[in-house]
């Protein structure tokens, strides 16, 4: 009997699950914890280290504690965005092959896509453990608006964990399977994903089996984290009024208030004031560690926070044009990620659309919910009691109903297989002379999908063409993010305009974009792949 | 589309066609048929050809066929969803832009403000205003210059930027 797991590989937690016949059983970590910090330390003392074990050396030894490492994977080193994650680490990053973020330990230096292999390797042996049985196949959950250089290094990271990485499904689409599978009904819904490091919001259209996204947003670098940050910026004041340190040049203190304002924000969801006092603060010249009290009321967290939640919220509003959906169409707003435990987001959703948004689905597990119920329906090994127990899942430590021996009784009937219908996060375009684009696919259009247009050269004789490939909706191709260039040589000489090359842009189920210009004139066709900025190296792929 | 045969047949007619084949055709729509039919015979066919369905019942080469087969439609979809906003006939060649808007010469310049810039610019400004807010200059002066990366154009957003450098630098010998 093969198991397949599915993997919510988060920017600060990760969840794994797996489908059983009976419902979706949870990964455990060594602590009998559903939930597995994104965090992968290479401490003094030798050794790799996973997990909430990892968080322990943050204060330590913080340069060899990587967290975040999402918010690096698959991304062009010189982007501005990387610069600005690069500012939020105590760790060094430095520019590799391909314009690859790379991370310094010691006197290694480690790909982003080998940091979060670790994150899976740890996830595939807790399941392991759990199980009795090898695990080979996966399912993992990638932000909705990730790129292709993301996703493919999001697949790298699986294959270097030894998993064979079935499908790379969005999130939000996860978490409306974990809603809606088994459901067999006919609405319309909204997922809202506000995770510790990203915001998705998608609109899907359920009917029966079928699941169908109408449209997707996001912003990639907008999270819990943010939120935090706002907190900790206010900490910094007070300890600058109070205890005249100036905390900003110090790391180390800005991390401890960093987690300080964590705490704070969580508590705020609970009750209306936060009061006390942070203590063990290294103050920079003094002989022993510092306190600094706090108190912070709902109220306040609010006012510091409305600007980021007002822009999920205008985001939120954008998707739901681009889908072509009004409000009262929606008929569930879904929760999902840990931010969405803030009373002030629940609040905001509820005011735009006129209903409280369903907060029964658990934020932090629903989305490796959904990947494990995908993960079996690809395997063909899903059922139907599997639906109804995604929506009360039982975590059965130690002894699974699929393991221990494989003398497991399944239930004689199939589930009727969802049909997930994602959709191409981005335009997707080549630069035409004058400086303007081309689109080939459009940004929300169904996935697996092929375009090919017939191109032709400008001048007379030209026997070299180079196509841009960029990815963005804007008219010019300057204002677009460039993906890469793919260049076709020694082509026959001949007028303009005689030359036929085809353009095929494809963007497979997992959301990875495949670039081919072939000449079709000479007889001989050449082709030409396109390897994205950024991107594990075509050699690096399984 | 019922069994496996029916549907291998469906792929092999598709992918006959070529990959430049008429959107229409793909959909075995007549000519001219609008948005909302090319909509329900694509969700249709999804209904029973999505190749997830057929993973684990077809060898790989067919399985490959079907997926081709399905993005081919797919892609057919896409083109008639849209096709009232361009037309998919002319072939624009590299070297000649396709029918560029460009404004006369003697156009009036748009009014300077955060409203002149294209949206993603707009976003990297709000956050280097929140950042403002909340008194982190050193992260306003990135959000700046991500918006500035976004929208080369604005003069806005330049302006702005040396206005908070000028801030930083000002702040800087206390």
């Amino acid at each position: 009997m093969s198991v397949a797991l599915g993997i919510d590989l988060g920017t600060t937690n990760s969840a794994a699950a797996i489908a059983t016949p009976t419902g979706v059983e949870f990964i455990l970590g060594p602590r009998g914890e559903r939930v597995h910090p994104s965090v992968v330390a290479f401490p003094n003392s030798g050794g790799v280290v996973v997990g909430g074990d990892a968080k322990r050396y943050r204060l330590s030894e913080p340069q060899h504690v990587i967290h975040s490492a999402k918010r690096f994977i698959g991304q062009n080193f010189r982007a501005p965005m990387v610069q600005l994650a690069m500012t939020g680490v105590r760790y060094q990053i430095v520019e590799g092959a391909n314009q690859q973020p790379m991370v310094v330990v010691r006197d290694r230096q480690l790909t982003m896509p080998e940091i979060s292999s670790n994150v899976l390797l740890h996830l595939k042996r807790c399941a392991e453990r759990q199980l009795g049985t090898q695990i080979k196949d996966a399912v993992i959950t990638v932000p909705a608006n990730f790129t292709d250089g993301q996703r493919q290094a999001t697949k790298e990271a699986g294959r270097l964990a030894g998993l064979d990485v079935m499908r790379l499904i969005n999130e939000p689409t996860a978490a409306a399977l974990a809603y809606g599978f088994g459901r067999e009904k006919q609405q319309i819904i909204c997922v809202y994903d506000f995770g510790g490091g990203t915001f998705d919001v998608s609109i899907l259209r359920l009917d029966g089996e079928v699941f169908e996204v109408l449209a997707s947003e996001g912003d990639f670098f907008l999270g819990g984290d943010d939120l935090d940050r706002a907190i900790a910026e206010v900490l910094a004041a007070e300890c600058n009024r109070v205890l005249r340190i100036d905390p900003r040049p110090h790391p180390a203190l800005m991390m401890k208030l960093m987690m300080g304002a964590e705490a704070i924000k969580c508590h705020l969801s609970q009750e209306d004031e936060a009061e006390g006092e942070i203590d063990g603060l290294d103050l920079p010249g003094a002989s022993k560690p510092g306190q600094l009290p706090f108190q912070i009321t709902r109220k306040q967290f609010e006012e510091l926070t409305s600007g980021y939640i007002n822009r999920t919220i205008e985001v939120t509003r954008q998707v739901m044009v681009a889908a072509g959906v009004d409000v009262r169409a929606v008929s569930e707003v879904l929760c999902v990620g840990g931010s969405t435990r803030i009373p002030f987001v629940r609040q905001r959703l509820a005011e735009m659309f006129r209903k409280p948004p369903n907060t029964a689905l658990n934020p932090d597990e629903v989305v490796s919910q959904g990947a494990a119920i995908q993960a079996g329906s690809l395997l063909g090994t899903l059922h139907g009691g599997t639906g109804m127990g995604a929506r009360d899942a039982v975590a059965t430590a130690g002894h699974s109903m699929l393991g221990g021996g494989g003398n497991v009784v399944l239930p004689s009937h199939q589930a009727k297989r969802p049909v997930l219908m994602d959709v191409n996060p981005a335009t997707l375009a080549i630069h035409t002379a004058g400086g303007f684009t081309e689109r080939l696919l459009d940004k929300n259009a169904p996935i697996p999908i092929e375009r090919t247009r017939v191109f032709s050269t400008s001048r007379d004789n030209q026997t070299r063409v180079e196509i841009d490939c960029c990815r963005g909706e804007q008219r010019r191709y300057a204002d677009n993010e460039p993906l890469g260039t793919l260049v076709l040589d020694d082509l026959p000489p001949k007028p303009r305009g005689e030359l036929k090359i085809e353009v095929s842009f494809r963007v497979d189920a997992d959301g990875i974009l495949h670039v081919r210009a072939s000449d079709q004139t000479s007889g001989q066709q050449q082709e030409a792949h396109l390897q994205v900025i950024g991107a594990p190296t075509v050699g690096e792929q399984g | 589309m019922k069994s496996k045969a029916e549907l291998l047949a469906w792929a092999k007619n598709i992918l006959a066609k070529g990959p430049t084949a008429p959107p229409h055709e793909l959909l075995q729509l007549r000519p001219g048929a609008d948005a909302t039919a090319a909509s329900d015979a694509f969700m249709k066919l999804a209904r029973v050809a999505h190749p997830d369905l057929h993973r684990n019942s077809l060898t790989e080469t067919e399985f490959d066929q079907v997926v081709l087969a399905y993005s081919r439609v797919a892609g057919a979809y896409q083109e008639l969803r849209t096709a009232r906003n361009r037309p998919h006939t002319t072939q624009p060649p590299f070297g000649a832009p396709p029918s560029p808007p460009s404004p006369p010469s003697n156009a009036a310049v748009p009014p300077a403000g955060p409203s002149s810039m294209n949206n993603k610019a707009l976003v990297y400004f709000r956050k280097a205003e929140l950042a403002l807010n909340q008194g982190e200059l050193r992260n306003a002066i990135l959000q700046l210059k991500m918006a500035i990366a976004a929208d080369p154009q604005a003069a806005f957003l330049r302006a702005a930027l040396a206005e908070v450098e000028a801030e930083l630098a000002r702040m800087k010998p206390q």
